[in-house]
């Protein structure tokens, strides 16, 4: 048999690399907003590289938007909200 | 942020609510009540209270103002970080609120805050501290000194 292809589309699928494979309930929400890492923050409208993630270097993952409202405010006291320890950005090679 | 605040709301109607706690009120994305008991062998076993959580537009970044209602039929429990007037001396709502904390995560610390009490009293400046307080419980500068209640 011979199958002449008249035209095919292709869905893609993707997501962050949050150096995790493990897919839990709570583990793939920002922590702040509760929209999937893979959504965008309140803030924005499409989700990708406009709205990224940051990294902090205790481990913990948030929508980058959603972070910096958080250590705008005096009351972060430059925080990280999960842990409270003093927030630094992990710097990760992509 | 109500989409944060409707994401909680989804989670405790589906899910429901941590045990001792109901959802009396959620009309709208400013104020909720929800009532709360402390089960099990406690100082304030048999007694119900409710909890009004105010919400402003930038919540979680800032914290919800968090009170016991206080009117003809609800009472704030008697213990040693709560006022008569309803207000909550817990540090959580004030200077280590964190975004991540949620309606349901301030219920279960106050319930155990309750469930934790060895005696059954007002804060010490209670009077004082009722006869000036401001309507809004976060515009009090609150001393947090005793970390074992």
């Amino acid at each position: 048999m011979k199958v002449t292809i008249k035209n095919w589309h292709a869905i893609a699928q993707w997501r962050w690399d949050i150096g995790s494979n493990e897919v839990d309930d709570e583990g793939d929400v920002c922590g702040i907003c509760r929209v999937p890492y893979e959504g965008c923050c309140p803030s924005c409208k499409m989700p990708g590289d406009d709205c990224p993630l940051i990294w902090g270097e205790c481990s913990h993952v948030f929508h980058m938007h959603c972070l910096l409202k958080w250590l705008g405010t005096a009351a972060s006291k430059q925080q990280c909200p999960m842990d409270r320890r003093p927030w630094g950005e992990s710097i990760v090679s992509s | 942020m109500s989409r944060r605040l409707q994401k909680e709301l989804r989670d405790l109607q589906l899910t429901g609510c941590p045990t001792g706690i109901a959802l009396l009120k959620a009309d709208d994305f400013q104020t909720w009540i929800l009532s709360l008991e402390v089960l099990g062998n406690t100082l304030y076993e048999g007694e119900k209270f409710a909890l009004r959580f105010v919400f402003d537009n930038s919540y979680p970044i800032t914290p919800p103002a968090v009170m016991f209602v206080v009117d003809d039929e609800n009472q704030a429990p008697i213990h040693p970080h709560v006022y008569s007037n309803g207000h909550i001396c817990a540090s959580i709502l004030g200077n280590e609120w964190s975004p991540v904390l949620t309606v349901s995560a301030v219920c279960i610390t106050l319930q155990s805050m309750l469930a934790s009490c060895k005696s059954k009293e007002r804060p010490p400046d209670n009077n004082r501290y009722v006869s000036h307080a401001p309507a809004d419980p976060r515009k009090t500068r609150w001393d947090f000194h005793d970390d074992s209640v």
